[in-house]
């Protein structure tokens, strides 16, 4: 049972990160996963010191917070006219170095960071059961992950002519009447929303591995908005059960594995995509000439 | 139109393949299954070496033991692999450390522990043996236990009750492998206390990388200084490198100490930063801290493992 439950909450992270991927890699801010893994650091630190708990719930809500603030000053940062892929670095490093600076400062002695208190691990969704009244109703990471995707989903579907012409020409949606700072913010919300939940099921590595590299193998096989989705959570799911069945054959770390398989797909695609691959590309020329 | 239609079926052929692959992928996946429970041996799975090392001398010929983290694996930053889920998964009995050495694994547990009995070897502590967590809030211990022979003792007496009470058909063993274990464990505790003692009183001082030997210190009547705290994750400031270094001097200790889980090059620095100021320590020494020996060596043993640390500490210190 064990392996069902690991590999659907994979293939739930898989769906989650692979539709928001596709409009990060598209504005070409790909790094955000990256960069909200290391900003939740002072949110962490600071609830713990005015709580002197760790509860996960309470860990999470902080998480979130950091998260969206990171977000929320990227995309202020970004509006104002610094690079994108600059103002995502002053962010997270500004950040989590606070969060270095405070556990220097007051919790020297516990195991205080991300990775003690709030990264979770996919090997172990399945024994943290979500118990209602006495009766198991599944893995928590299930509930939570299963929830974050319906709202991707939902948000997503709702609007997605809006998305899709804020991704591709701003410009344009802005001079049609589109609130195109609200949907850039709305979209970094789902984002950090999905990550922190998505760290606190399965872990870091996990998360922005699969948060950018379906999306960039989608991105070499279609110039299609609807099809880059599909493709970017269909190359999501698939790396995850591919990984999976690497990790069993290894007895290997099972969020590596998948990422890994990631890795392995985009490089299949960067190699053979009939559009944009590298062999395809050198074939056509040969052909030409 | 042709050449659009060639790139769809290129197309189709890239999807087709990953579908194929991954129905190979899950194929193998729930091939790859399977429990090896012989003889109904008690299987039984802990975190830590020194805890698998105690289940194996209590339990002896009646359980099967595995343990997650092998040798020269610093607890704090233990990644599980799949075989180890499955270990978990297989098991009847999992005992782990606590007080949070294992971090967010042992939340895990705790909510395991409705379905297979999970327990923490450090249960039997009361809060009078057990160190704070320095500067910490209410509940945070320091979890380095094993350092402590008497501490480890109770752990002993832990995993054979819980042996007991899960499997009663071979209580006798359990009980009498119990016995003869903890009477070598008082010897150990005996032997550490004679050869600390050894050392002149002046420099019983131990300094390390990270704080790991609280109650080594407190057991055995020595002053206990690290770099780091307890966390071997946490950044270690260049006031600490300063202070420990001017600590060296004033103090005329001797012989600092690495440990096997540790990196050393932190300890390094201030033994450099001691010789400019001209006093000359040595490294005397790799202690185990978090993590024992090679599996099948002495010190792969937790009597072996504290008995290099003392030989190693007092050697270097008398």
């Amino acid at each position: 049972m064990s392996d069902f439950w690991i590999l659907l909450t994979g293939a739930l992270v898989a769906s989650c990160c692979g539709i928001l991927g596709v409009f990060l890699v598209l504005r070409k801010m790909a790094m955000i996963g990256d960069a909200i893994s290391h900003s939740v650091m002072p949110g962490i630190v600071v609830a713990f010191l005015l709580s002197g708990s760790r509860d996960s719930l309470l860990m999470m809500f902080a998480a979130l917070l950091c998260g969206l603030l990171t977000t929320f000053l990227i995309q202020m940062f970004q509006n104002s006219g610094i690079q994108s892929d600059a103002s995502i670095g002053v962010v997270f490093t500004a950040l989590f170095a606070i969060g270095v600076v405070l556990v220097s400062l007051y919790a020297r002695q516990v195991h205080l960071d991300q990775d003690a208190i709030l990264y979770g691990e996919i090997a172990y969704v399945h024994w943290n059961i979500w118990e209602l009244g006495g009766v198991s109703m599944g893995p928590k990471a299930i509930w939570l992950l299963g929830f974050t995707l319906f709202v991707i989903a939902a948000v997503i579907g709702l609007f997605y002519k809006q998305f899709k012409l804020c991704a591709f020409d701003p410009a344009l949606a802005a001079a049609i009447g589109i609130p195109v700072v609200f949907f850039h913010y709305l979209l970094m919300g789902l984002v950090s929303m999905a990550t922190v939940s998505s760290f606190e099921s399965v872990g870091a590595i996990l998360v922005v591995g699969l948060l950018i590299i379906p999306a960039s193998t989608a991105y070499l096989l279609t110039d299609r908005l609807g099809v880059m989705i599909g493709l970017s959570v269909g190359a999501g799911v698939a790396s995850t059960f591919l990984g999976y069945g690497a990790a069993v054959l290894l007895d290997a770390s099972i969020a590596g594995c998948m990422v890994c398989a990631a890795s392995l797909l985009f490089i299949a695609a960067f190699l053979f995509s009939p559009s944009h691959g590298v062999i395809v590309k050198k074939l056509r020329l040969r052909q030409l000439t | 139109m042709r050449k659009a239609r060639k790139m769809n079926s290129a197309l189709r052929r890239f999807i087709i393949t990953i579908v194929f692959l991954t129905m190979t992928a899950i194929l193998t996946s729930a091939c790859g299954q399977q429990t090896t429970n012989g003889q109904g041996k008690l299987n039984i799975t802990a975190t830590t070496g020194m805890i698998t090392d105690v289940v194996k001398q209590v339990g002896g010929e009646h359980v099967e033991v595995s343990g997650l983290m092998g040798s020269g694996i610093d607890p704090h930053l233990y990644k599980a692999s799949q075989g180890d889920v499955k270990k978990l998964d297989n098991a009847d009995i999992i005992f782990y450390n606590g007080l949070h050495l294992e971090g967010k694994m042992a939340e895990m547990f705790e909510g395991l522990e409705k379905r297979k009995p999970t327990v923490a070897v450090s249960s039997y502590l009361t809060e009078e043996q057990l160190h704070a967590a320095p500067g910490q809030g209410e509940g945070m211990h320091d979890p380095h236990i094993w350092f402590n022979v008497k501490l480890w003792i109770s752990a002993a007496e832990v995993i054979r009750d819980t042996l007991v009470e899960k499997d009663p058909s071979h209580e006798e063993s359990y009980r009498s492998n119990a016995t003869a274990y903890i009477e070598q464990l008082e010897e150990l505790n005996t032997y550490a206390k004679e050869q600390i003692a050894l050392i002149p009183e002046a420099s019983r001082i131990l300094v390390t990388a990270h704080d790991a030997f609280g109650y080594f210190g407190e057991a055995y009547g020595l002053t206990v200084t690290g770099l780091q705290g307890m966390n071997t994750m946490s950044e270690y400031g260049s006031k600490d490198v300063s202070e420990l270094r001017d600590y060296l001097v004033d103090k005329k200790i001797k012989a600092v100490f690495i440990e096997s889980s540790v990196p050393k090059k932190s300890i390094e620095s201030v033994i450099e930063g001691a010789r400019q100021l001209g006093h000359e320590v040595k490294i005397g020494g790799e202690l185990y801290s978090d993590a024992m020996g090679d599996e099948g060596t002495f010190e792969g043993t937790y009597i072996g493992m504290v008995r290099h640390n003392v030989d190693t500490i007092v050697s270097a210190l008398k």
